[in-house]
C-alpha cells in the first residue's frame, strides 16, 4: 500500500495566486480610477443627451453620394500616397533594418540606428505631414512624405527582428566558402528573412492606406481633405458617403493583401 | 613519395588552444595533415572535433597556437588572417545540418560555392553565366541529384542535402574538405552514399580530406589514418587499423561504449563493400 504512488499526495487545488497577482490587479484598477478624471469620463452624458444623438445619427441617412466621382477620384489619390509612401519606406527599411540587427552589425552601427529608427516612429504620421506641408507645400507629396519616415521606422524595426530570428547555420555555409559579407547576406540572410518581409510590408501599406485617409485633414492630400471639407460644413449625408467609400476600400485593399501575402509566401 | 619533393602538408597545426568558459575545448593541439591524405576525427561528443574543424575554417579564433593551411596562415596566436576568405574558397567545409539555404534553389546552392570568384557586382544581383551554371549542374550530376536541380532545397531529404552540399565543394574545387560529422544525421544507406563520394573526391581529385565521425567503422572503412580526440587533446593519430576495441576503450574508459557498442557487435572491417555507388564521381 504505501509502495503505490498515491495522488491523493498532490492536492487538487492549483496553487494560491502570489501576492504579486494580486498586487498586480490593484494596481491596474488604481490606475484607472486615477485615469477616469484626467480623460473627463462621462458616461451618462451619452444617456442625458441620447436624443440628440439619435437626430446627429439621422442626419447621416441617407448618404449623399451625388459627388461619388470626386470622392472615388481622391481615394485614388490616397491610395497612390500610400504606395509610394510604402514603397520608399520598403526602399530605406532594408539597409536600415539590416544596420539595426544585433547579429549583422556592430553595436555601435545598431545602437545609434536603432535610436534614429525610434525618433521616425516615435512621431505620428500626421506630424510629419504638418512639418513637411511647410517644406513641400500643401498635395499628397507632403503626405508621402510622412508616410515615408514613419514606415521606415516602423519596418526597420521589425525586419530587423526578423533577422535577428534566423537560422544562423546557413549564413556559416556561405561563408565557409569564401563569401563576403554582402553575399552572406544576400544568399544566406534575406532568403530566410523574405516571407516575413513580404508580410510586413503588406501589412504596412493596408495600414498605410488607412492613415492616408487621414492626412488630408492637416492638408496632405487624398480623401482626408474631402472628409474634413464636409465635416466642417456640417455635411453629413456627403460624410457618410465619404466613410462609405473609405471602408468599402480599405476593405477590398485588406483582401487584395491577403491574397497576395498567401501566394507570396 | 615522402622523402622525394618537400611539399607542404595540406593542413598544419601547433599548439592549438582554446578555453570556453565551461571547459578546454583545445588543449596544445598539433596536427599535421599530408596533401591527399584522408583522416577521420574521432571522439566523444565534446570530445573537441567540431571546434577544432571551426578552427581550421577559420570560423572561430584560438586563445594560442597557429594554424596553417596549403601552407597559408589560418589563425595565428588568437588572430585570424585578413585574407581569410581567398584560404576558405579553397576549402570546403561540410557540416552535419548540411546548412543549406532552404529557401533557394538547390543548384543556387550549389553556384554559392563559386561567389569568391564571381565579380561581386554579378554576385550581388545573384547573376551567374551560363558556363557557372553548367558548371554547377555537372557537379550535381556528379552526386547524382542534377535533376533536382532547380527545386528548393528544403524539399530535398537529408542525404540529397548532404550531397547537394558535397557539389558545393565540387564547383569550389576545394583543395581540402572539412567535414563536420557529414553523416551523423543521415539514415545508414545516405551515410555510405556521402562517405562514398568523400572517398571518391579524395582519390580522384586529389582532395585531402578530414572528415569527423561519431562511428569508428566508418573511420576504418574509409580513412587509413584516424586522429583521436579527448576532452581536446590528440589521445591517438595512427593508422586506423591498429585501432582495436581494446585500445579505445583504453583511449576513452567509459565513454568506450558509447562510441563503441556497433563495432563491438559486428566489426567494422567486415561490412560489405558497397556495390554500383563507385562510378558516380567518375562521370
Amino acid at each position: 500500500m504505501a509502495t503505490v504512488p498515491s495522488v491523493q499526495e498532490v492536492s487538487l487545488r492549483p496553487p494560491p495566486a502570489g501576492i504579486g497577482a494580486t498586487l498586480a490587479w490593484g494596481v491596474f484598477f488604481l490606475v484607472l480610477i486615477w485615469s477616469w478624471q484626467g480623460a473627463d469620463m462621462r458616461p451618462f452624458d451619452l444617456l442625458k443627451d441620447s436624443d440628440n444623438m439619435r437626430v446627429f445619427a439621422r442626419e447621416f441617412f441617407p448618404p449623399d453620394f451625388h459627388e461619388w466621382r470626386i470622392y472615388l477620384e481622391e481615394m485614388v489619390v490616397t491610395v497612390h500616397i500610400a504606395i509610394w509612401g510604402t514603397v520608399l519606406a520598403i526602399v530605406c527599411a532594408i539597409p536600415c533594418g539590416l544596420m539595426s540587427a544585433e547579429n549583422l552589425a556592430p553595436v555601435w552601427v545598431y545602437q545609434p540606428m536603432r535610436r534614429l529608427m525610434d525618433a521616425c516612429r516615435a512621431i505620428n504620421e500626421m506630424v510629419f505631414a504638418m512639418l513637411f506641408i511647410v517644406a513641400v507645400g500643401l498635395g499628397p507629396f507632403a503626405g508621402v512624405l510622412a508616410l515615408w519616415v514613419h514606415t521606415t521606422g516602423v519596418l526597420a524595426k521589425l525586419f530587423a527582428e526578423a533577422v535577428e530570428a534566423i537560422d544562423p547555420r546557413p549564413v556559416e555555409g556561405v561563408r565557409a566558402t569564401g563569401a563576403n559579407a554582402l553575399e552572406e547576406i544576400l544568399y544566406g540572410v534575406i532568403p530566410q528573412v523574405l516571407p516575413l518581409w513580404i508580410s510586413y510590408s503588406l501589412y504596412r501599406f493596408e495600414s498605410n492606406v488607412r492613415s492616408a485617409s487621414v492626412l488630408g485633414i492637416v492638408g496632405a492630400g487624398g480623401i482626408g481633405v474631402v472628409l474634413h471639407e464636409v465635416i466642417r460644413g456640417f455635411e453629413y449625408a456627403q460624410t457618410a458617403a465619404v466613410l462609405i467609400i473609405i471602408i468599402v476600400s480599405v476593405t477590398l485593399i485588406d483582401l487584395v493583401s491577403a491574397r497576395i501575402r498567401q501566394w507570396a509566401i | 613519395m615522402m622523402n622525394s619533393q618537400p611539399t607542404p602538408p595540406a593542413i598544419e597545426i601547433r599548439r592549438l588552444g582554446k578555453t570556453f568558459p565551461s571547459c578546454k575545448a583545445l588543449d596544445d593541439v598539433n596536427l599535421t595533415v599530408a596533401t591527399g591524405e584522408m583522416v577521420a576525427l574521432i571522439g566523444a561528443s565534446g570530445s573537441g572535433k567540431s571546434t577544432l574543424l571551426r578552427h581550421i575554417a577559420g570560423f572561430v579564433a584560438a586563445d594560442a597556437g597557429e594554424i596553417a593551411v596549403l601552407d597559408r596562415v589560418v589563425q595565428q596566436d588568437g588572430s585570424i588572417a585578413p585574407d581569410i576568405r581567398a584560404l576558405r574558397a579553397q576549402i570546403g567545409f561540410v557540416f552535419q545540418q548540411f546548412n543549406l539555404v532552404n529557401r533557394l534553389p538547390v543548384v543556387t546552392n550549389v553556384l554559392v560555392g563559386l561567389l569568391y570568384r564571381v565579380p561581386v557586382w554579378r554576385s550581388l544581383l545573384m547573376r551567374f553565366t551560363v558556363s557557372e551554371r553548367q558548371r554547377a549542374l555537372e557537379a550535381l550530376a556528379a552526386v547524382g541529384i542534377e535533376k533536382f536541380a532547380w527545386q528548393r532545397a528544403a524539399t530535398l531529404s537529408g542525404g540529397q542535402q548532404q550531397r547537394a552540399a558535397l557539389a558545393r565543394c565540387l564547383v569550389q574545387e576545394a583543395k581540402v574538405i572539412l567535414a563536420d560529422e557529414p553523416i551523423a544525421s543521415l539514415d545508414p544507406e545516405s551515410a555510405r552514399n556521402v562517405m562514398e563520394l568523400l572517398a571518391q573526391m579524395n582519390r580522384e581529385r586529389g582532395c585531402t580530406v578530414v572528415v569527423s565521425l561519431h562511428q569508428v567503422e566508418f573511420a576504418i572503412k574509409y580513412c587509413r589514418r584516424t586522429v583521436a580526440l579527448h576532452r581536446g587533446r590528440v589521445v591517438y593519430d595512427g593508422p586506423s587499423a591498429a585501432l582495436t576495441p581494446q585500445l579505445l576503450g583504453e583511449l576513452y574508459g567509459a565513454d568506450a561504449e558509447e562510441l563503441f557498442g556497433m563495432m563491438l557487435d559486428s566489426p567494422a572491417l567486415k561490412i560489405p563493400a558497397d556495390k554500383g555507388m563507385a562510378p558516380l564521381l567518375a562521370a
